[in-house]
């Protein structure tokens, strides 16, 4: 059987020069390399990964899309993105396993559902579907749901976003690099990044541990760990806290929950795979760490909150629990540059926890980027400036940060 | 992960008992002559080093006291300043 299938794509040597270096074999870089090679001809890129792709946050997330975002800069890009799931199944011949189920966000308290408000009629204004819930409305959707008064935080209401759902997430990391590979992009698995070369103010080369690689164009697109080696490479400073953020999944069930399921209040999201398992997760241990270990604090403290709102899980068994890094910026908005401290020098990065989502639309607008030289229209409110010129988006209510204060 | 910290009054205890304070940037710059972008580096930039930083901490749950320890952010390990200062 096995003996029938062929490789996605094959290794090829790697070259001491080519005219763009990505460094991240995830989604973002993976995606960037895609769109070059598609929409700009730039078919003479290599991406450097140092485990192998989807080793990252690309094949560690939830896998939840969504297009509800809270501000007018943030919620086109997420938007498009998800328009795009459908056209990209076809497009990379890759099942993808778009299943757009609909996310419900519940609302604990009247304040909660007037932030709701705001954030429902901002999507509406971008020609995005998203709905204000009662409890009872709620209860419609989610038979599940406990909207009594026992909950420590009982169900107010929600936000109900129809055309989100969940993406098969090592199906895109497949997909775009055999898209990316067909069109000549070389893939270098097993290969870290060890430096970046500048001349006359300019980006020249890309160390890796297995020698030097000149070219005009690098995106550092090394998902949680980029802030790290933007410092270390370059002098480069960021606003960017990298910490730890666990996920876990139950034993299968029959079918019972068909949205994606979450809560602010509880720290907790929910949805049901389509194995049947209960996939959940949202906590973070808030200090900065690189480690990708689970603790049985947040075992506990998933099993604690998911119980509270849906009581009928209660003696379900954990199979699996994971780690993965998120690169949190205080807004909770990414970072998009370029530039700057060399020509030729891009920067995609702290996507936190968000970033699978929005990642195909980014490879666009880089690429676009990385090809003209000229920072897409799109793309401009995400400048690292922002954070200079007091401009932080409102994709969070209050500034996130993770010191004692928070 | 087990995770300990010690502080300076209680001792080693639980790493849940404290709240992280944020890399270690040196007193806060003057108000004097400040640009926006000095005093966007002190509020926002940071190194985000893998490896060992000195970092604040305060046990918000225990004596209240604010401290600083050196930790590795891959192990995710609090190192001893006497054993780091051994092997430079
Ligand atoms: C548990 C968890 C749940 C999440 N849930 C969601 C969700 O439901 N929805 C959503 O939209 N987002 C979610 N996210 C966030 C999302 O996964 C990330 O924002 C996104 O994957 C980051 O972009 P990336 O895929 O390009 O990064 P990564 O996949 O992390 O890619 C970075 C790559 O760079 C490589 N690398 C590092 N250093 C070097 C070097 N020196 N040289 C070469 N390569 C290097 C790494 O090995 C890695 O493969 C979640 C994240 C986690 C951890």
């Amino acid at each position: 059987m096995l003996g029938r299938f062929k490789r996605l794509w094959d290794a090829k040597p790697m070259k001491t020069h080519y005219d763009a270096v990505i460094i991240g074999g995830g989604l973002h870089g993976l995606a960037t390399a895609y769109f070059l090679a598609r929409n700009h001809g730039l078919t003479d890129v290599a991406v450097i990964e140092k485990r192998y792709i989807g080793f990252g946050a690309a094949g560690r997330n939830t896998a939840i899309v969504r297009a509800n975002q809270r501000t007018q800069e943030n919620l086109p890009l997420y938007k498009e993105a998800l328009d795009l799931w459908p056209v990209l199944t076809r497009e990379l011949d890759f099942n993808l396993m778009f299943y757009n189920c609909g996310n419900l966000n519940l609302a604990h308290s009247e304040a909660a559902l007037k932030a709701m408000r705001l954030q429902v009629a901002s999507a509406q204004f971008q020609g995005i579907d998203s709905r204000l819930l009662d409890a009872k409305e709620c209860r419609e959707l989610v038979p599940a749901l406990d909207i009594s008064d026992r909950p420590r935080y009982p169900i107010f209401g929600g936000m109900f976003h129809p055309p989100g759902g969940i993406v098969r997430h090592d199906a895109v990391v497949w997909g775009l690099a055999r898209g990316a590979a067909k069109r000549g992009v070389h893939i270098h698995q097993g290969t870290s990044a060890t430096g970046i070369g500048v001349e006359g103010g300019k980006a020249a080369w890309v160390d890796t541990d297995r020698g030097r690689i000149r070219t005009p164009r690098v995106l550092n697109a090394a998902g949680a760990y980029s802030a790290g080696l933007a410092n270390r490479f370059l002098g480069q400073r960021l606003p960017i806290s990298v910490l730890t953020i666990q996920a876990m999944v139950t034993q299968p069930l029959k079918p019972l929950l068909h949205h994606v399921v979450s809560s602010g209040a509880y720290h907790c999201y929910a949805n049901q795979t389509l194995k049947g398992e209960i996939a959940t997760g949202a906590h973070m241990d808030p200090w900065p760490n690189y480690t990708t270990q689970t603790t049985a604090h947040y075992i506990k403290h998933q099993a604690e909150a998911v119980t509270e709102f849906l009581p009928c899980l209660k003696g379900l068994k954990f199979m699996r629990t994971w780690g993965g890094l998120a690169d949190m910026t205080p807004d909770m908005a990414p970072i998009m540059d370029g530039h700057s401290p060399a020509e030729g020098y891009y920067l995609d990065c702290g996507w936190g926890y968000f970033g699978f989502k929005s990642s195909t639309v980014t490879g666009k607008y880089m690429a676009q980027y990385m090809a003209t030289g000229e920072c897409p229209e799109i793309l401009k409110p995400f400048a690292l400036k922002r954070f200079e010129e007091h401009r932080l988006m409102g994709e969070t209510a209050a500034l996130v940060d993770y010191t004692a204060n928070n | 992960m087990a995770f300990t910290i010690t502080c300076p009054v209680c001792g080693p205890r639980d790493g849940y008992e404290f709240r992280f304070g944020g890399e270690d940037k040196g007193p806060r710059p003057e108000a004097a002559d400040l640009t926006p972008a000095a005093w966007c580096d002190y509020v926002h930039m940071a190194d985000s080093r893998p490896g060992v930083q000195k970092e604040w901490w305060v046990h918000r749950q225990g004596c209240g006291a604010w401290f600083t320890i050196h930790r590795d952010t891959v192990a995710n390990q609090e190192v001893s300043l006497n054993l780091l200062e051994a092997a430079e």
